[in-house]
């Protein structure tokens, strides 16, 4: 626990004649450049989470999540703030290590100000960073990135390679959240990467290799919403496929038409899919006494255009998020398993699995429970 | 058993018998104490409150990254982004006063966003929000208007932050810089270390990322810096506080010699009887630690009290002189209880030890026999003129000592060797002048001064320990008087010399020592544009560390000051060639407290961390300062500027040009500043000022005194009223024979009148002669500074005829007690 004169920081956010981009169909994408910072935008984040091993076969899940925030400000503190340390993006940042056979689950939270070389995700910097946790573009215009996160449990560094171009989620340049216009974003993935570096834990330095997984998305957050969680799948599968699964929900745990993902095949080109070209079935839960919550840890996953049977299971059932006094909502994100048939023959895969609105509702941004 | 009932029937009963004098006896042990125990305290809770507050809202970071004059705040980016678990908060520190006026309230800028340390509300909906400590009571949405530096600013409360004692202000570190004006500035870097390694692998391996001239160190050294700074402060204001406890001593000693005296008969009884000597011994022993527990459980209490006072005064000075402080709560620990009671139990046993040791060896058979009232004078008068003589050959050797780890150690033994060697000649320099002086006193003041004279005589060694105590504590307050005096008189001759300028300008707000708020460089420039005005001497300072010590480090106009010829340098140095030559290098002057606490003479050289390295700056001169103890290095403006290129300045001094409306000017100056929290002083209100500061800082010293003397006229009164019961016999007679009632009142003031006016000569003499060690030994081995000897007469005539009337006062009640006793009933007695 933080000292007693510690309180969360909320901004109020004060009308105000500006108005950020909206996500827009038909939106040109250009790379590197949208690879990097969007700030004209009020959300974007750089997600990467990723299953690795080490040399006798000890599992590892990681996540290291970028945020960036944009904030309305009044004209006072706007004439107060000198330019650097103005508080108009705060760059939250997530780190997470999920020690699968050692049953340990670690993750820390961050939050800046761009200030004076404190966070931020520009073009001309070439990485995302907040603090020493970054992800540096190493061989622009290729997407090599080195990744480095630092906290009192563990140290990470990875080299990551995509095997594959980046997909383009959605349909026509944006990824739909519900029907009003606002409720999409642009949203890009690294569907395969591959990761080796080294994991300090404890007092013990160990390489690790492994296969992660890279999300951007970037969009201003719609005027009202009824989506109060989510849940999101990535899956990895040992033919060199991968898939992108999400289904939305609203405060009566309807299922969202607006549910989507995508599938990538083994030549990387990927094919969208809509909410009713797949099934989401829950099936054991998992209650989270901390936070009260209670998540459904393994699924039942049906795609049948593409003849696929998955379950997902995972070994670390507590990989849940929470800080006590944080920005951002409780949820969950894990490390999971695939396992099942690919048009009758029986195929594995390693993925990620994130579940939101679990504890309490949240908005699409996922930066602050919604009221 | 026995051992008990003999010591409640020989030395309780009695007591009992006269609850006057024991109570004065009590109470003069329970006022020395009661001092100890108070300074004690009061030191504690004016030096223990450096950043306190502050360290209660962030929690107490482990390492402080700091730089002379302010970090790069980029340093911070690069830090945020080093490999290890660290956390890094960043600081502005500035000083606040509501609306200009009264105590000076830290003002603090942190990043409240950032890294989770220190979030502590919402802060967009508010116009220049800040956060406020519980103890200035302000509420959320009210609006408070600061002054920081030379700027009126309002700000709204957003918050306020736990903390009974916490009066910081805190906001947001943007807005922090804004106001303060330090733009891409940091004054601090708190590093918050993870669990796994020690504080110092930590600070070494940050030592390596960090440029040059930044000092990465433990949290707490700025405090222990400021700790050592005071050491000498508080180690000379302890050792001030024993005063009273030293003239309590003599008392003690008079009161149980008094005892042995009139005990004598009973103790011969009790040897006769097969009473040990040993239980004579720890029998008047056992009076003593009796006196010496009442008055210490009271002096506790008292000092408890007194200490609430006193931290108010020592806070004065040390805002003035060092630091700037917030007194903390005064906190009783068992240790300063254990200290207070020792202090008073010690001193009560070893003054009792010589009276005590005295009874022991009394024959059974001589003090059975009659006739002997007075204390036996078993040491003849030559054996302690001898000793006196030793004494005082051994102090002045250790006036010549050099002082142990700082503290004047061999310098206050020789104060103290003093002290005792004279009150050993003292029966004789009694005896002698009131043998010199009773024929003279029949013919001015009559008979009753002659036979009070021939008393005096007759009770010579009881009256020695009073003259004893009394000239003790008249010299120790003469020689602090004079030593006060001299540095007053040389303060005073170095303001007449050193503020040339006719006007001084400085921003509202407090002035301790190591705060340097600064002004809008622009008034300068229109200052000195006014017509009449000659020439604006612009000084900036700022508050550093040298070599593990605060110190000042400053910047001012070097041709102005030798125009003005408004610093003096120390004898054989060059004044002007020193002037002349300071802006053309890396030169400096120093101040002499500087000079003198880190033994730097002229030619050698100082490495400054300044400016993102570390420079070697050659010492030009040593200049004569009484303004701090922190000690100044001054460099020109130029040299200061191209290194701190920030042209606000601390403090201003304007020279009219000759003929030139002062009046005028001062309406124009006035103009300039209109808006700004800036002061202007007149050169004669500045002066006045200076002074009534210097006195504040002295009053503590002072009401160490005044207790000193109490504690010896309250003893005055005691003695007498014990030599009025053991001489009712002849009171009496006197009566009988015709005296009449204002005879024997006038008898007996006639004593108390003698002993004040020989103690007060004595003291006088003696306080003089310690004076000088305080000045040119003590003072200048704890502090440094050059004081020229003046003795300031009125001050001494005040405090000495103060003395004299209360002693006579104190024989009042004595003499009425005599009037009121019986004679024919006092002479059936016998």
């Amino acid at each position: 626990m933080r000292s007693s004169a510690l309180i969360c920081v909320l901004f109020i956010v004060l009308a105000s004649a500006q108005s950020w981009e909206i996500a827009q169909p038909g939106y040109r994408y250009e790379f590197p450049r949208d690879h990097f910072s969007h700030p004209g935008y009020e959300t974007e984040w750089w997600y990467y989470t990723g299953n690795l091993h080490a040399p006798h076969g000890h599992r590892y899940g990681f996540e290291l999540t970028f945020f960036r925030q944009a904030q309305k400000l009044n004209a006072a503190l706007i004439a107060s703030e000198p330019p650097v340390w103005r508080p108009d993006q705060i760059y939250l940042a997530h780190l997470a290590l999920s020690d699968i056979d050692g049953h340990r689950f670690y993750h820390q939270e961050r939050l800046h100000r761009a200030g004076p070389g404190l966070a931020g995700a520009a073009l001309s910097d070439q990485r995302y960073w907040n603090g020493n946790w970054q992800v540096r573009w190493t061989a622009l215009p290729r997407a090599d990135q080195e990744l480095m996160a630092v906290c009192e449990r563990f140290t990470i560094e990875l080299h990551l390679k995509s095997a594959k171009p980046p997909v383009i989620q959605g349909q026509d340049g944006i990824s739909r959240k519900g029907p009003q216009p606002a409720e999409a974003s642009h949203y890009i993935s690294f569907t395969r990467l591959t990761a080796s570096g080294t994991l300090k834990l404890g007092t013990t330095s160990e390489p690790v290799n492994g296969t992660a997984w890279m999300d951007h998305e970037f969009f201003s957050e719609p005027p009202a919403s009824d989506l109060t969680g989510w849940d999101w799948f990535a899956i990895q599968l040992n033919t060199n496929e991968e898939l992108m699964l999400y289904r939305l929900r609203d405060a009566h745990g309807r299922i969202s038409p607006y549910s989507s993902g995508s599938y990538v095949d083994p030549q990387g080109r990927a094919r969208f899919l809509a909410g009713s070209d797949f099934a989401l079935v829950p099936q054991e839960t998992w209650h989270s006494a901390q936070s009260g919550a209670t998540y459904p840890v393994t699924w039942q996953i049906r795609v049948p255009s593409l003849g696929l049977l998955l379950n997902e299971t995972t070994d670390l059932k507590d990989q849940e998020l929470r800080e006590p006094d944080s920005a951002s909502p409780t949820y969950w994100e894990g490390a999971v398993n695939y396992r099942g048939t690919s048009q009758g023959k029986p195929i594995t895969g390693v993925g990620y699995l994130e579940m939101t609105g679990y504890a309490q509702p949240v908005k699409l941004s996922g930066l602050s429970p919604q009221k | 058993m026995s051992a008990l009932l003999l010591f409640w029937r020989l030395l309780v009963r009695p007591l009992a018998q006269e609850p006057l004098r024991t109570s004065l006896t009590v109470l003069s042990v329970a006022l020395g104490v009661a001092v100890v125990v108070a300074i004690d305290l009061a030191g504690d809770a004016a030096a223990g409150s450096f950043h306190s507050s502050l360290e209660s809202l962030t929690g107490k970071g482990d390492l402080l990254i700091t730089q002379t004059a302010g970090l790069d705040e980029h340093l911070l980016g690069r830090l945020v982004e080093l490999p290890y678990p660290l956390e890094f908060q960043p600081r502005i520190e500035a000083f606040a006063t509501v609306n200009g006026k009264g105590e000076a309230l830290p003002f603090i800028g942190l990043d409240l966003i950032g890294n989770g340390q220190a979030r502590i509300g919402s802060f967009g909906n508010f116009e220049r929000p800040i956060w406020a400590g519980a103890a200035l009571n302000w509420h959320n949405g009210q609006n408070v208007r600061l002054l920081i530096n030379d700027v009126l600013t309002d700000f709204t409360v957003a918050g306020v932050l736990p903390g009974e004692e916490n009066n910081v202000i805190v906001t947001d570190i943007g807005l922090a810089q804004t106001i303060t004006k330090r733009l891409g500035h940091l004054d601090a870097i708190d590093v918050k270390l993870p669990s796994s390694g020690s504080v110092d692998s930590w600070r070494r391996l940050l030592e390596k990322q960090l440029p040059r001239g930044v000092r990465v160190e433990p949290q707490g050294s700025r405090t222990d810096e400021n700790r050592k700074m005071l050491r000498a402060f508080r180690w000379n204001l302890r050792v001030l506080s024993y005063i009273a406890l030293v003239v309590g001593a003599f008392l003690i000693y008079n009161t149980i010699a008094i005892s042995v005296v009139r005990r004598r008969n009973e103790i011969g009884v009790v040897r006769a009887l097969g009473g040990a000597r040993e239980s004579i011994l720890s029998g008047f022993l056992a009076e003593a630690l009796f006196f010496g527990f009442c008055g210490s459980v009271l002096g506790l209490l008292l000092g408890r009290a007194l200490a609430t006072g006193a931290v108010k005064l020592v806070g004065n000075t040390v805002q003035a002189l060092y630091v700037s402080s917030r007194p903390a709560a005064v906190h009783f620990s068992l240790e300063s209880i254990a200290a207070g009671v020792g202090m008073g139990l010690l001193v009560s046993v070893i003054a009792a030890l010589a009276p005590a040791v005295e009874a022991a060896r009394v024959p059974p058979l001589e003090a059975m026999a009659r006739g002997r009232e007075e204390f036996s004078r078993r040491q003849g008068a030559g054996k302690r003129a001898w000793m006196a003589l030793l004494l005082f050959g051994v102090a002045a050797l250790f006036t010549r000592l050099p002082p142990i780890q700082g503290q004047p150690v061999f310098a206050y033994l020789a104060v103290l060797f003093l002290v005792i060697g004279t009150a050993a000649v003292i029966p004789e320099i009694l005896g002698a002048s009131v043998r010199a002086s009773r024929r003279m006193l029949m013919r001015v003041a009559g008979v009753e001064a002659f036979l009070a004279a021939q008393s005096i005589e007759a009770a010579l060694g009881r009256m020695s320990v009073l003259t004893a105590a009394l000239a003790t504590a008249v010299a120790m307050t003469a020689s602090v008087a004079i030593m006060v005096g001299s540095f007053r008189e040389t303060v005073g001759v170095w303001m007449a010399s050193s503020l040339k300028a006719d006007f001084y300008l400085r921003p509202a707000g407090s002035a301790a020592a190591d705060q340097h708020p600064t002004m809008n460089p622009a008034i300068a420039d229109d200052i000195e544009k006014l017509p009449g005005v000659a020439a604006v001497d612009r000084f900036r300072a700022y508050a550093i560390s040298y070599d593990g010590m605060p110190a000042t480090l400053a910047g001012g106009e070097s041709s102005r000051v030798r125009d003005a010829g408004a610093t003096r340098f120390l004898p054989g140095e060059n004044g002007r060639a020193i002037l002349d030559k300071l802006p053309t290098g890396d030169y400096v002057v120093v101040s002499e407290p500087f000079a003198n606490k880190h033994k730097i003479s002229p030619g050698d050289e100082l490495q400054l961390p300044i400016a993102g390295g570390v420079r070697t700056f050659r010492v030009l001169g040593i200049y004569y300062d009484y303004s701090t103890e922190r000690g100044f290095i001054v460099l020109d403006r130029k040299t200061l500027l191209k290194y701190l290129p920030d042209p606000a300045e601390s403090n201003l001094a304007v020279y009219l040009q000759p003929g030139a409306d002062a009046s005028r000017v001062r309406e124009e100056v006035d103009r300039v500043i209109n808006g700004r929290g800036i002061l202007v002083f007149s050169n004669s209100t500045l002066r006045k000022a200076a002074l009534a500061t210097f006195d504040r800082t002295f009053r503590i010293t002072w009401a160490l005194e005044a207790v000193a003397i109490l504690v010896a006229v309250m003893g005055v009164a005691g003695a007498l009223l014990a030599m009025i019961l053991d001489r009712r016999r002849e009171f009496a007679l006197l009566r009988f024979l015709g005296a009449a009632a204002e005879q024997v009142r006038k008898l007996i003031l006639c004593e108390a009148g003698l002993i004040g006016i020989i103690a007060n000569l004595v003291g006088l003499a003696l306080g003089t002669v310690l004076s000088l060690i305080l000045i040119f030994v003590i003072n200048k081995q704890s502090f440094g500074w050059t004081i020229q000897f003046h003795w300031p007469a009125p001050l001494l005539l005040a405090v000495l005829s103060g003395v004299l009337l209360s002693t006579i006062l104190a024989g009042l009640y004595p003499a009425r007690m005599a009037l009121a006793m019986n004679p024919i009933e006092t002479l059936h007695e016998e």
